[in-house]
């Protein structure tokens, strides 16, 4: 580390000597190694060591960033005055304002008992054989597990100096089960934030062949429920569709780039743009959505952000109305609310925009059980495979991958063949009439943002929730 | 030790250094200059510059034992220390089932035509001035907001392999993104262009950026679209996204993975007889073209679908063996996961035989008919069969009479193989598409497919 922070410090001084209004550098050094099988064969391998440095400079009130690999001076030189210079050229009508100068000084560590950096290939190869034993007997089904560390250190103009590091193992699996006619598919993510622990206090072994038995369950069983498509029906969702409902539907649009167009060409601008925080109400009285990265053993954990900016936990809907918008220092001063740390960047060669962290529906009052009872027609949709939606985020998809009939009260033993799911966020969230208490995180996930792209990890979930009067199916 | 002459040399070391360690070994050094401009609310937001050289190596230890590294490198210790990390990284795997052997023969290689901008440095220092033309030429057209992204790209790489084969490339490339928006957040259209000669595409960056602001003023009053079953106008843009994927997806790993609806189609006709469909890594001007593989066979065409029939699928060494064929000289060194790399089987660049058709011609139609021009968000229920959906975003129109109404609002919920099964005619404007949603270069016309679903939102 010590060569990449000298470095990292030379980078800010040579920035302001140039003449920059800020300067921030960014030293990451990561390592991660991975596995890939198919079949429970294995693929082949691959050790990633990384390290650079990214530099973010303000002048005359445009943003210049630059990205090194090699900790060399005489190129850093070189990369930061070119981006100097055409940031320089840029001609900015509106200058960029970071707000009130951070001055944090900090190290912080995620927490692990058994460090990934300590664990033996011998001993991811026997535990990648334990979760291939998990999958056997489906059609076909595909590994990659990637532990893998990453230390940061941040240093500004103005005086931050944050020092980090984070722990996480990616898990993904596909899964592909034989139907009836066909196959059914399901894309598993399991990945765990921490140490190699992680995967037994998790009991990944059980959850992944729970997994996958389901999914040969559904494959064989579901059936089209012809009635659940004449007519509005009731529906209850699992903690992994909460999730990515609270992020897509709730946690996007509650980005402050997105708000302002910032990111109006790539991954869209968002609908909260014309509502008023405080104000306007997107959902029912009990939808309370939250964002946060203080949660320990998660991907969106984070201590300081990738501004020096301290996390705390961000409320985004509260009783239906929405409350907070996702902010980094940006864009918390054209809010004029402040910087609520969300800044984040996947790599030293990515700029930190903002990003969630882990999203979620804060747990109701109810028990799983009462959210059914009162059901009379409808189905229980615990998990989901295709989803989209569009990029102001008001028009969703969710389908099914294993979902069951509720009739009477009760979640009956009739597997439904991929229900649909189709309608706006506002439509959506206005037709939750409770959320249950039992908050889980079963959504870990990869989130795509900015150009070039930034896969960055997190975490989402909720409790169960029941939407009332939804036509499946869409419409057409 | 950072300049273009040098890469030959950390190259050696590498190879020379891992040979006597390993069965083969094939190493890439990779010096890379790229710069970025992003924009929005007519205002640039971020300049941004990146330098990289990165090694990347692929190994084989003891018979089958694969492995790979990708890392920054500037010294022959470094690279020295890439190679023994690899090795012994690779020795403690077990046999891999997805190797069969390496291109042991030296060739010699094709040219590739317009693949390098000698003018890439001064296009670079001004790249901020186009931007900014590109903006203001939305802002004449009608719109209101522009945004998007301008990313140049500069490389040059040698590689060699323990077996033989070695060769290097400079290459340049340019990828520009325009959206063009009203004040409202419904009414928008989009502009691309992408090539390798930036220098010498600046009039075409221009008219992206005026396509762009065109595309968001037909775009106002757009009115929620009824769900149905239409046809279908794609845009290049779309249909490199919607069925370009298909071509890609003709790849022994992908099939292997369960992640392609190819698998059992080899012979069959699954595309109208007119349409023919071939991977080209020696397409002038395309983005992904190189006279050679990663391993260093020769690049050629491969037709994979000639005449509507599935008649190839893309090889790499081990694949073509496995197959009992030759490779197509498609072997890449594939990202997998987080940071890894994998010597895979893979596309470069996929290119549709043009049409003939006017763009008028193709709207000028009796059946309920809808002309997308731009989607996002393409996903799938299930690779295998093709069950997908995917969401039209900016202009939109029904076409009646050939009257254009503007709709928004809907989704295309559909199969892909169906969709390439009812492609109906093909527009003559065959383009370039390489953007956000579209990663693999596409050379591809405009297409209208017969009767597919739309649906909407129920609440």
């Amino acid at each position: 580390m010590k060569d990449g922070m000298e470095l990292a410090e030379f980078c800010v001084d040579y920035s302001e000597g140039l003449g920059c209004d800020y300067a921030e550098a960014r030293y990451v050094e990561g390592f991660s190694r991975g596995l890939v099988y198919r079949n429970s064969q294995p693929v082949s391998g691959g050790v990633t060591p990384s390290s650079g440095i990214g530099v973010r400079i303000l002048v005359g009130g445009s943003m210049g960033f630059a990205s090194i690999d090699r900790m060399d001076r005489g190129l850093a030189e070189e990369a930061i005055t070119k981006a100097y210079r055409i940031a320089k050229n840029a001609t900015r009508k509106t200058p960029i304002d970071l707000g009130e100068p951070v001055e944090n000084r900090a190290k912080w560590k995620m927490k692990v008992k058994q460090s990934l950096e300590d664990v033996g290939i011998e001993d991811i190869m026997e535990t990648c054989a334990e979760l291939n034993k998990c999958m056997e007997g489906l059609a076909s089904y595909l590994l990659m597990v990637t532990p893998r560390i990453e230390r940061k250190y941040f240093i500004s103009s103005e005086g931050t100096s944050i020092a980090s590091e984070v722990s996480r193992i990616m898990i993904v699996a596909i899964l592909t089960a034989a139907a009836k006619v066909g196959s059914e598919q399901r894309y598993l993510d399991f990945t765990l934030a921490g140490g190699w622990e992680r995967i037994r206090e998790e009991n990944l072994f059980t959850k992944l062949a729970d997994e996958v038995a389901r999914l040969r369950n559904a494959a064989e069983n579901a059936v089209m429920v012809k009635e659940l498509l004449d007519q509005p029906v009731d529906m209850i969702v699992g903690q992994e569709v909460a999730g990515i409902i609270a992020h897509e539907n709730v946690g996007h649009p509650s980005e402050g780039d997105r708000i302002m167009g910032r990111e109006g060409a790539q991954a869209g601008e968002s609908f909260w743009r014309d509502l008023k925080l405080g104000e306007s109400r997107v959902g029912s009285d009990v939808v309370n959505v939250s964002e946060d990265p203080t949660i320990p053993n998660t991907s969106g954990y984070y201590e300081y952000d990738d501004e020096g900016v301290k996390s705390r936990k961000r409320e985004l809907v509260k009783n239906g109305i929405i409350n907070e918008p996702l902010l980094n220092r940006e864009f918390g001063a054209r809010f004029g609310l402040g910087s609520n740390a969300a800044a984040r960047a996947v790599s030293y060669n990515r700029e930190p925009i903002i990003r969630m962290a882990n999203t979620y529906f804060e747990p109701g009052d109810h028990s799983f059980d009462e959210l059914v009872e009162d059901v009379k027609l409808g189905v229980f949709m615990r998990s989901f495979q295709e989803w989209n939606i569009d990029d102001r985020r008001y028009q969703s998809k969710y389908t099914g991958s294993e979902a069951y009939l509720i009739r009477n009260g009760e979640v009956t033993d009739t597997l439904v063949r991929r229900p649909v799911m189709e309608t706006t966020s506002v439509g959506m969230l206005s037709s939750i009439d409770a959320v249950s208490r039992n908050l889980s995180f079963e959504f870990p996930g990869t989130c795509g943002k900015s150009d070039p792209m930034q896969g960055v990890p997190v975490y989402a979930g909720g409790g169960e929730i029941r939407f009332r009067g939804i036509r499946l199916g869409g419409v057409g | 030790m950072t300049g273009i002459d040098d890469l030959k040399v950390l190259v050696d070391y590498a190879v020379d250094h891992g040979k006597s360690k390993s069965d083969a070994i094939i190493a890439r050094a990779v010096l890379s200059s790229d710069a970025q401009v992003r924009f929005s609310q007519n205002n640039i937001d971020i300049s941004k510059t990146w330098r990289s050289l990165e090694m990347q190596i692929f190994a084989v230890v003891n018979g089958t034992k694969t492995g790979s590294t990708a890392r920054a490198v500037a010294t022959k210790a470094d690279v020295e220390k890439a190679v023994d990390d690899l090795v012994a990284f690779t020795s403690k795997l077990p046999d891999s089932m997805f190797y069969a052997g390496l291109e042991d023969s030296v060739s010699k290689y094709p040219e590739v035509q317009d693949r390098y901008d000698s003018n890439i440095d001064t296009f670079v220092e001004e790249s901020t001035e186009i931007v900014n033309s590109a903006i203001d030429a939305a802002l004449q057209e009608g719109a209101k907001r522009v945004a998007g992204a301008l990313m140049v790209t500069k490389q040059h790489f040698f590689f060699r392999s323990s077996l033989g084969p070695e060769g290097s490339l400079k290459k340049t490339g340019h990828e520009l993104n325009v959206r063009a928006l009203q004040d409202e957040l419904d009414y928008s259209g989009q502009g691309l262009h992408s090539g390798t000669l930036p220098s010498r595409s600046e009039k075409e960056m221009i008219e992206a950026g005026a396509r762009a602001g065109r595309l968001s003023k037909q775009a106002i009053g757009a009115v929620q679209g009824e769900p149905g079953i239409y046809d279908l106008v794609l845009t290049p843009t779309v249909a490199a996204n919607v069925l370009g994927r298909v071509p890609a997806q003709a790849n022994p790993f992908v099939i292997m993975m369960g992640m392609s609806p190819l698998s059992d189609k080899m012979g069959e006709q699954i595309a109208p007889d007119f349409i023919t469909a071939f991977d080209d890594p020696l397409f002038p001007g395309g983005i992904e073209s190189t006279p050679f593989d990663w391993e260093g066979t020769p690049s050629r065409r491969t037709n994979i679908i000639e005449g509507g029939v599935l008649k190839s699928l893309l090889h790499n060494t081990t694949t073509a063996r496995m197959y009992d064929t030759e490779s197509t000289g498609s072997s890449r060194l594939a990202r997998m996961g987080m940071g890894m790399r994998m010597l895979l089987p893979g596309e470069s660049n996929i290119v549709f035989e043009n049409g003939s058709m006017k763009l008028q011609d193709l709207l000028d139609t009796d059946r309920p008919t809808v002309y997308v021009t731009n989607n996002w968000y393409t996903r799938f229920q299930n690779q295998q069969s093709g069950d997908f959906s995917t969401i039209p975003r900016d202009a939109m129109f029904l076409v009646e009479k050939g009257e254009l109404t503007p709709i928004k609002n809907v989704r295309i919920s559909d199969n892909t193989m169906r969709m390439l099964s009812n492609i109906d005619a093909l527009g003559n404007d065959r383009t370039q598409v390489y953007w956000w949603e579209v990663r693999t270069p596409t050379m591809i016309p405009t297409m209208r497919i017969r009767d597919c679903r739309i649906t909407a939102a129920t609440l």
